[in-house]
């Protein structure tokens, strides 16, 4: 199950959305959140481990959040992160991106705390299906 | 009651930073002209656009969603190489910035942005929809692909239907009805100006807005540290008061009562300067903006012009970067209207086709300096003259007695306007005087130079805080009071003989000039006791005149305190002086405004002792 102290790392270029994104985290009881500004900087706190994990903003300068993606199922030490992507697109294509590069879920911009939880618990339960 | 109850404090994140990312999405605009084809710079404003419709998303703003909703694809579709730039293209992009951040306008005061112009959005639709024919991209919305995982479908359950982009914006309207109320109950349109919302009457709660501040934590840290240090030094000095009044008294203590009290001077100066570092924010942000305004006057002037950006990192106080901010414009405003020609005439004079206008900051000492200029047809100081004397602004007279630089300076005097037809971008009669004001409101001075042919430089020099207010201390008796320093020009003995009586006020003649004098006592309603010995000359936007004081004590640095709640006519503060004294800090402007037009004095109310004498 969700551990409240589990490790997020929370990425988007744009700083009032890593906010509005921890305090939601923290609305649902996860208080150990640290942010990264692009998808460059994300890679290299991860890569310093730690994290259990990754809410990240998809268009983003530097490196893309699908490009981290990418990046983070490309690591063996990191593949196993669960990867929620957040995004202001509802476009198919987008979803289908996401979903071939391995996002545990997607989740379009504006959400509210309930829509949050509801993804992540979708998320833990598969994660634990695995698991068991 | 605000639209946004609660979320003040995303609200100001979001505004700061997005209005930021605008500016930025403006500039690169301007680039964009240049290089139409640059696709890291369609990807970037795209970015820009998209950025800010996420936050504006979590603040319900649906109308500002909508707009950027529309604007992104259209970038998207440009980047994309789908569609192709052309000036109509790029006007409806301008539009859509310029409504974007008149939207910013509303959510600065809470109210929901109203709806952008329908032209606006089908101009929009329009641009979008031109470039791709079979907009095909509007798929079966609801077919969910069968490989997709199942978050796809529970995706589409949150958000409604998985909309195609174009009218993807009318979900979050739907599912806010009270929003859609308030924004028709005010049924503004984004033409109206942003002062209009009044017509609704004053909402209780809609306060004055705290502006935020972003301060550098380095910064943030340094000032805790030296009040952690001062803190320390402070315990040392109790340690010290406690010894000494226990009657020891030795070398020994009095040497660490030096050392401690040299120490708190030290640290409390480092943090003062410290404290005045966090208001300090780069010039940069205050220029962003003008390249994009500078290229939309000279557009509809028929002009060409480079605007030239340099300093950008010189940092000045918070307050003052807003309030500089209509002076600037308008200094450039008159630089691409009046200061530099049309292409045609360049090319008769001989100069290149292109226009240079350069906005320059850099630090001079305590002073910043701000330099705006052109390299137009400069201003022709005979002209001035002419003009200024034909308003009946200044006597035949004082035209000849004029040199070249007071001559330029007329352009500051209220009610002159240069350009021999007013045209709807600068020159409305208000302007240089109301430039002079605003600096002058800031404790800074602003000068001309001009070479005819070559261009004209207007150079603005402000001190570097508004907190520290250098003062000239002078004297009533055994009184002292404080002037700003920024008005005085020089302090002149007042020889009784040389004081004339012209049209029942007295006067003094300064190097050919006649100014009137006026006795400080009369300014604040005493009586005259004594002759003045000194006269300070001061040069208020309006007009010069000679303050008849006692005596001065010399320059301060006074940190001003206000009387807040309530505040005597005519002064703007108080200080303290070093002996403990409080002195008070005269608003020179409201004196001499309570003075009405009665602008001088009698001799006989200057001179009193005189007056009996004869």
């Amino acid at each position: 199950m969700s551990d409240p102290k589990m490790k997020f790392l929370v990425v988007d270029d744009f700083s009032t959305m890593r906010r509005i994104v921890r305090n939601l985290l923290k609305e649902l009881g996860f208080a150990n959140v640290d942010e990264a500004e692009d998808g460059a900087v994300a890679l290299q706190k991860l890569q310093g481990g730690g994290f259990d994990f990754v809410v990240t903003d998809w268009n983003m300068p530097n490196m893309d959040g699908l490009q981290l993606l990418q990046a983070i199922r490309a690591n063996p030490a990191l593949a196993h992160l669960p990867v929620l992507m957040i995004t202001a697109e509802a476009k198919k294509e987008n979803i289908i991106a996401a979903a071939q590069a391995g996002a545990s879920g997607y989740i379009v911009k504006p959400f509210t705390a309930g829509t949050l939880s509801e993804k992540l618990s979708k998320i833990f339960e598969k994660q634990n299906a695995k698991a068991a | 009651m605000s639209d946004f109850q609660g979320m003040d404090d995303l609200m100001q994140d979001f505004l700061v930073e997005a209005t930021d990312l605008l500016s930025g999405v403006d500039n690169k605009l301007v680039d964009l002209e240049r290089a139409p084809q640059d696709r890291a710079l369609l990807n970037e404003i795209f970015r820009g656009f998209h950025t800010i419709k996420g936050g504006a998303g979590f603040l319900n703003a649906t109308e500002l969603v909508t707009l950027c909703h529309l604007t992104e694809n259209l970038f998207d579709k440009l980047r994309n190489g789908e569609i192709g730039l052309n000036p109509e293209i790029m006007d409806a992009i301008l539009d859509a910035t310029a409504t974007v951040r008149h939207m910013f306008g509303y959510l600065e005061r809470g109210v929901q942005p109203p709806a952008a112009q329908a032209r606006l959005l089908q101009n929009l639709k329009d641009a979008i929809a031109g470039g791709t024919p079979a907009v095909a991209a509007a798929a079966a919305p609801a077919v969910a692909p069968a490989d997709a995982p199942d978050w796809t479908a529970l995706h589409g359950a949150v958000t409604g239907v998985p909309v195609a982009a174009p009218s993807a914006p009318e979900a979050p309207a739907a599912s806010l009805p009270e929003l859609e109320a308030t924004t028709n109950a005010y049924g503004r349109r984004a033409t109206d100006k942003p002062g209009s919302n009044q017509v609704s009457g004053r909402r209780e709660g809609e306060k004055v807005r705290e502006n935020a501040i972003r301060v550098d934590t380095a910064r943030l840290d340094q000032v805790l540290n030296l009040s952690g240090e001062i803190g320390l030094t402070k315990n040392r000095l109790n340690a010290l008061r406690s010894d000494i009044l226990n009657g020891k008294q030795d070398a020994e203590t009095l040497h660490a009562l030096d050392a401690a009290v040299s120490q708190l001077d030290l640290l409390v100066s480092d943090l003062q300067n410290a404290v005045m570092k966090t208001r300090m924010q780069p010039v940069g942000r205050l220029f962003q903006k003008y390249p994009r305004i500078v290229r939309d006057l000279a557009r509809g002037l028929g002009k060409e012009i480079e605007m030239e950006l340099a300093g950008e990192d010189t940092e000045i106080d918070k307050t003052m970067i807003e309030d500089l901010s209509d002076p600037i414009i308008h200094l450039l405003r008159n630089a691409v209207d009046h200061g530099v020609e049309t292409p045609a005439e360049r090319m008769a004079a001989g100069k290149p086709e292109k226009s240079r206008v350069r906005l320059e900051a850099r630090q001079e000492g305590d002073h910043i300096v701000l330099i705006v200029s052109d390299d137009g047809r400069g201003m022709n100081p005979e002209k001035l003259r002419a003009k200024a004397v034909e308003k009946g602004l200044i006597t035949d007279e004082e035209a000849n007695t004029m040199d070249e630089r007071q001559s330029l300076n007329l352009v500051m005097l209220p009610g002159f306007s240069t350009a021999a037809q007013v045209s709807d971008v600068s020159g409305r009669g208000v302007g240089m005087d109301v430039v002079k004001t605003n600096i002058q409101k800031l404790n800074g001075m602003i000068d001309i130079r001009s070479s005819a042919g070559k261009g004209t430089t207007f150079i603005i020099s402000l001190p570097l805080t508004l907190a520290i207010l250098p003062v000239l201390l002078v004297r009533l008796g055994e009184q002292p009071f404080a002037v700003p320093l920024s008005m005085v020009r020089e302090i002149l003995p007042v020889e009784p003989d040389q004081i004339q009586e012209i049209g029942g006020r007295a006067t003094m003649v300064v190097r050919g000039e006649v100014l009137s004098v006026l006795p400080l006592s009369s300014l604040l309603g005493w009586e005259q006791v004594n002759t003045p010995e000194y006269g300070v000359l001061m040069q208020t936007a309006e007009t010069s005149f000679i303050l008849a004081i006692d005596s001065f004590a010399g320059r301060e640095d006074a940190v001003i305190k206000s009387l807040d709640d309530f505040r005597p006519k005519g002064v703007a503060g108080v200080t303290t002086l070093s002996n403990g004294q409080i002195v008070l800090i005269l608003d020179m402007k409201e004196l001499l405004a309570s003075l009405g037009d009665a602008r001088g004095v009698p001799r006989h109310v200057l001179l009193p002792r005189m007056a009996e004498a004869a």
